[in-house]
This record gives C-alpha cells, structure tokens and sequence, in this order.
C-alpha cells in the first residue's frame, strides 16, 4: 500500500499515528486520568503481542501507546480492544485525553474528587476540534501533582480557609507553615492575638486548615480553582488564574465558555494560552468571566 | 514564652518519617498533659509532623521559627 492510501488526518483524529517507518502505525489508546482496570490491561499487553512487538509505551497524558502495529492490523487491533472498553485516544487539532491525580478517594491532602470531575469532562468534550491540540488536567488541590497550570484548562481543587477566634490558642503553627505566607498575626485592641487571611496570597491549599491543632482554621468554601492557557511544547507558558474558590456549576460553565472562546477566536496552530496573549489576558478574563 | 517542657528532642535533619517515629517514641515516655519540645525541619517536617500529631490525638502549643528549624511544644493527648 502507498502512503497516499491512508487518511492520515482521519487515522490521527483518532489517536492512530503513522511512525516514521511508515507502514506502522502507534495506536494511543484513550485514557481518563490514567485508570484502566487489570482485565483492560491484560487485553493491551496481548493485543501488543499479537499486533505489536510486545512493546507499551506510557504517554505524558497517563495513556497507553502499543507501537509497531501494521496498518493491516489497524482494525483488528481497534476491534479487540473495545471488547474491554478500551477505545482509541487523540491526536491532532483536538481535546486530548483528560489527565488527573487520584484526588480525594485516595489522597490525604486530596480537596477535589478528581475521577468524576475528569470523565464527566471526559464524555463531554474528549476529541471535540480545536484551532490546535487542547489539554485539559484536573488536579485534586493546590499541590498540583496533576500540573493543572501546564494545561490548557487546568481544574484544581480548592478550599476557603476561615479562622475563629474563639478556640484559638494562638499556637502560631499556622503562619509558620502556610507555603505563601498567607496568613498575618494581629493582635487586636483587647491584646488577643488575631490571624489574619490574606486572599490574595492565598492559594487555597488546606494546608492551614489541616494542621491547627484546634481546628481554628475550617474550609468555610470547598470548590475549584481554574486555570487557562497553560501549556509546555515550544512556547511554555503557565495558566492563568481565571477565578478562585468556583463551585461545580460555575466551574463547567467557564469551562464550557472557555472552550467555546477557544473555538471562535484560535488561529489555526494557536495554543489557547498564546491566543489569550495575542487578545490580551484581562479582555479575555472579561469576556470569560462576565455574567458569572 | 518558657515552658516546663518534660522533655526535649532535636529532629533537625531527621526526615519523614523517621522525625514523626522518634516524636512519637518521645511521647510514649511521658504521660497525658505532659509537654515535649521538639526541634524540626523546615520544609515537609513542620507540615507533616504536626499534622500527623493531631491526627493522633496530641495538641500542638506552641511554635516558634528558629530560622531554617522550629522549636515545636506539643501537649501529650
């Protein structure tokens, strides 16, 4: 078979990428923050003996790529795999695989349920066109193992910490360990040491609130925080902070503008972080954010 | 602000978890009430350890920057 034989665009939209030796194809299957189960696994290893080399790799996006599989085989290959519900990912001018933490199921410093919030985005937006390749990351809380700045739309669990004075015992723990020295000791006018919470600083990690000794610090909020325009590739840039402490409701509407925005107003091989540049980023926080 | 601390342990340069092991070692010596002044690193020590000490039931009292270590008072629970 020639190479002009093959829809190479309509192969890659769905993650079958023609390798430089170029009757092989690496399938990239479709993943949502990294889950597969043990049946789906042993289903990849053997497709990956019986069409591949025996070779897995591990894509930056927590998905899984059996390289070396002969066009010939392309379909086969696709066919056995969605008998274990594992389907084909992206590639290409696209929403890619949503990568996540393991969030709060698992994770003590974990704020947001990140396997839900990843498939619900997941079903809604995955392989949906974009000007340029689009990746979308949630992450469970400020720690940010899942990179939610690096990624065009970055969803980060998030709480509003808030203090009470009453069962305070002025410890002082908490100044000393808040990562961006967020938190100012006052005393106030009856000389009673006051802690003072400066949102700006704050990042909304629960850092406060899961150390005080007393429980003086308490999330008052839980929700997102929400990033965009992040990416690495040639032109690295890191998210915009878009707007803090959002509840679900507001968070899949900016997410579901944003994406929109992106649509209208990308230039072909324009990431989302650099459209947002070239437009301006407090005309595009505007435009986001308005009605919210 | 002085203590009358029961006993004292300098932790700097123990890591997680060995720092939280030896404070919890220190602790089973002394009884319910009794303080203990522990010295711990910045950075992962002073975030984990006093977390996992309410965790377990002990009060943090006080803390105190010493620079790169704290000076940590925790109340036997």
């Amino acid at each position: 078979m020639k190479e002009k034989e093959f829809d190479l665009a309509a192969l890659k939209k769905v993650g079958m990428i023609q390798q430089k030796q170029k009757e092989y194809f690496a399938l990239r299957l479709r993943a949502v923050g990294g889950d597969y189960n043990s049946l789906q696994i042993k289903k990849i290893a053997e497709i990956a003996d019986k069409y591949g080399r025996g070779e897995l790799h591990l894509s930056t996006r927590q998905g899984i790529e059996i390289h070396n599989v002969h066009y010939s085989d392309l379909e086969k290959a696709r066919m056995e795999l969605e008998t274990v519900e594992v389907y084909m990912g992206a590639c290409g001018p696209r929403i890619r695989i949503i990568v996540a933490c393991p969030g709060s199921v698992t994770c003590r410093w974990g704020i947001a349920e990140t396997k839900s919030i990843s498939k619900e985005l997941d079903a809604k937006y995955f392989r949906e066109d974009t000007p340029h390749k689009f990746k979308i990351s949630v992450t469970g809380c400020p720690h940010n193992c899942a990179k939610a700045t690096e990624n065009d739309i970055g969803v980060m669990g998030a709480i509003l910490p808030f203090w009470t004075q009453s069962s305070c015992t002025d410890c002082g723990l908490c100044v000393n360990i808040c990562p961006t020295k967020a938190i100012e000791k006052k005393i106030d006018s009856n000389g009673k040491a006051e802690y003072l919470l400066l949102e700006d600083k704050c990042i909304n990690c629960s850092i406060c609130t899961a150390a005080c000794p007393v429980n003086s610090w308490v999330a008052a909020e839980k929700g997102y925080n929400l990033f965009i325009g992040g990416t690495m590739g040639k032109i690295p840039r890191l998210g915009t902070l878009l707007k803090k402490v959002l509840n679900k409701e507001q968070l899949d509407t900016l997410i579901d503008k944003s994406i929109r925005y992106y649509q209208k107003n990308g230039r072909k091989k324009e990431r989302f972080g650099h459209m947002i540049d070239r437009i301006g980023v407090e005309k595009v926080k505007g435009d986001l954010l308005n009605g919210i | 602000m002085e203590f009358n601390t029961k006993k004292k342990i300098n932790l700097e340069g123990v890591s997680c978890p060995m720092n939280f092991v030896k404070t919890k070692a220190a602790l089973a010596t002394l009884a319910k009430g009794d303080l203990l002044e522990i010295i711990l690193d910045e950075g992962d020590a002073i975030i984990n350890v006093p977390r996992s000490l309410k965790e377990e039931g002990h009060t943090i009292i006080k803390v105190e920057s010493l620079g790169e270590t704290f000076k940590v008072i925790v109340c036997k629970g």
